[in-house]
């Protein structure tokens, strides 16, 4: 029976942690504390070591707490991070994504810096600022990096913020084996995309919505061991889906995959969430992951990485990227209808158009179809936020949980 | 070859590149299919400067494009339409001539369902290989190398 505009918003007949306020995904004032309270606060991913393989290399990121970075190789191969902004006039220091500068080099007034993140040098510095200033206070501002879990680039801007290795406790056992080996991004994508990026990683912790996927019905869900996969939640919002063995031959023209991962059976999966916004996916021969970097709360930068192993042979790397781009290139089966579904959520749930709750109530003992791994990261947003997600200014009136 | 058969086979291999656009265009895949060789060979690429490597997007044999095609109905699709505009830059012709190189530049239009705004989607080259033989000119090897990489959600058929 259709609903009355009462009805509609009556609060869902569940507990208070099955549900939120759509205003979480719409409201930019949320979105701003969310860059405070949670982006500034946690380790985000910037790139891959592979991305800067060489003494001097540089990449630049730009971080969803607001801050451009850039991430180099120094002269010692250690991986640091700086703002990517002059001390002097506040100029874009590295204007190219990515590049080799022994020496980099403001161009506006040319003062340079090296790749530890000292001035080396200040043009006609005597003559302006005599004793009053010089290299050793123009130093650039340093952002706590550190490299993990596959080879990626972290950086954290909280010079508080607890290790890396803290932050992602035992959210990644389960791929621990299978990225031992040493990593190569092959496939490197943005998309752009009207919408929230809580909405992108809650796609990514449910699979219920392999119900959009034909290329997954025919593959996973109707294949024996789809409904044992479990979710498990971690500490800081983390969780994880066990593996399943993907039936690729179901899909007509997707022949069984041969080249493999280490360690993972065939036709394996496993699929590793990060708070706030980075998604691990092992799926059979390739390495994807996601890292959401939001500008706003209807605004959304998606980067796309695929991987294989850095030893792979020509042979083998084809056969990955073919892997890869058949479900998860910008023309890919997949990843389009993902997108397609976060663009829909976008335009239905933007503001003033009443949208009021969207429902995280199945329970099926945490296993695939179970929206547990949603309502565990909204646990922790609340957390972080101090705010509840189905009642984010606590004007709605309900019952504590 | 004399240059009256060349002129000929140019003006072949030039139209059949406008031919392809046209079947895409018109989402008429057994048409596209009718215009390429039983070897026809499929691919999309494109550079990143960001990790400075060449990506290849979309790669299948004709059996695969044909697999490709039939399998769209069964997804989950933006349906908006696609405008393929070629414009063919050189055709040239090696060995005897069966078979002629052709560069095209490419750009791809989106149109929207919902009021039909056009925007920009996509530009790129195409590097075409057409036999024109006494058969007709028929589309061999395709490769289209995309300038574009920002897709927004992406597109199921290819341009």
């Amino acid at each position: 029976m259709a609903r009355t505009g009462k009805e509609w918003h009556e609060k869902p007949d569940f507990p208070n942690t099955h549900f939120v306020d759509t205003r979480i995904y719409t409201d930019e004032a949320l979105f701003r504390e969310e860059q405070e309270k949670i982006f500034n606060k946690v380790w985000i991913i910037a790139c891959h070591e592979s991305e800067i393989p060489n003494a001097y290399d540089y990449r630049t990121f730009h971080h969803p707490g607001g801050a451009e970075l850039f991430v180099v190789r120094g002269d010692d191969m250690k991986v640091r991070s700086f703002y990517n902004i002059c001390p002097h006039r506040g100029n874009t220091l590295l204007y190219d994504p990515v590049g080799n500068a022994k020496r980099i080099t403001c161009i506006f007034h040319a003062w340079s810096f090296d790749s530890r993140g000292a001035c080396t040098d200040i043009s006609r510095s005597k003559q302006g600022y005599q004793e009053r200033f010089g290299t050793k206070d123009a130093g650039l501002r340093e952002v706590r990096a550190d490299v993990g879990f596959g080879g990626f680039v972290w950086v954290a801007l909280d010079d508080a913020a607890p290790t890396l290795k803290e932050f992602i406790g035992p959210a990644m056992d389960m791929l621990g084996e299978h990225l031992s080996m040493d990593l190569e991004v092959f496939h490197y994508h943005k998309a752009v995309v009207k919408t929230n990026y809580k909405l992108w990683h809650d796609t990514n912790s449910e699979f219920y919505h392999d119900y959009m996927h034909y290329f997954n019905r025919a593959t996973g869900m109707i294949q024996p061991g789809y409904f044992d996969r479990k979710y498990t939640g971690y500490k800081n919002g983390h969780a994880s889906v066990g593996s399943m063995s993907i039936k690729y031959d179901a899909y007509d023209g997707s022949a069984a995959r041969g080249v493999g991962w280490p360690g993972l059976a065939p036709g394996g999966w496993i699929l590793i969430d990060i708070f706030p916004g980075m998604t691990y996916n092992l799926r059979t021969s390739v390495l994807r992951m996601d890292t959401a970097i939001p500008s706003g709360p209807n605004e959304l930068i998606i980067e796309f990485r695929g991987l294989g192993l850095k030893s792979d042979t020509p042979e083998q790397r084809a056969e990955r990227v073919r892997d890869h781009n058949t479900i998860w290139g910008p023309f890919g089966r997949n990843l389009h209808e993902d997108l397609l579904g976060v663009h829909g959520q976008g335009i239905a749930m933007r503001e003033r158009t009443d949208s009021k709750w969207v429902l995280h109530g199945r329970e099926e003992n945490m296993t695939i179809h179970d929206e547990g791994g949603m309502r565990h990261f909204y646990d922790e947003w609340g957390r972080r936020m101090e705010r509840k997600a189905y009642d984010p200014y606590g004007d709605n009136q309900l019952e504590a949980a | 070859m004399s240059a009256m058969i060349e002129a000929g086979a140019r003006i072949a291999a030039q139209e059949l590149v406008y031919r392809t656009a046209l079947a895409l265009d018109a989402v008429d895949f057994p048409g596209f299919l009718a215009l390429c060789g039983e070897s026809f060979h499929y691919r999309i690429s494109a550079y990143s400067p960001e990790i400075r490597k060449e990506m290849t997007w979309l790669e299948h044999d004709r059996k695969g494009m044909e697999l490709l095609f039939k399998n769209l109905p069964k997804h989950n699709s933006d349906r908006s339409l696609l405008s393929r505009h070629a414009a063919v830059y050189t055709v040239s012709f090696a060995g005897d001539g069966a078979v002629a190189d052709v560069v095209s530049g490419l750009q791809v239009y989106r149109t929207t369902l919902d009021g039909g705004a056009t925007e920009l989607f996509a530009v790129g080259k195409m590097f075409d290989k057409v036999s024109v033989g006494e058969g007709g000119a028929r589309l061999v090897d395709r490769h289209i190398k995309l300038d574009t990489r920002m897709f927004g959600i992406g597109f199921h058929i290819p341009f």
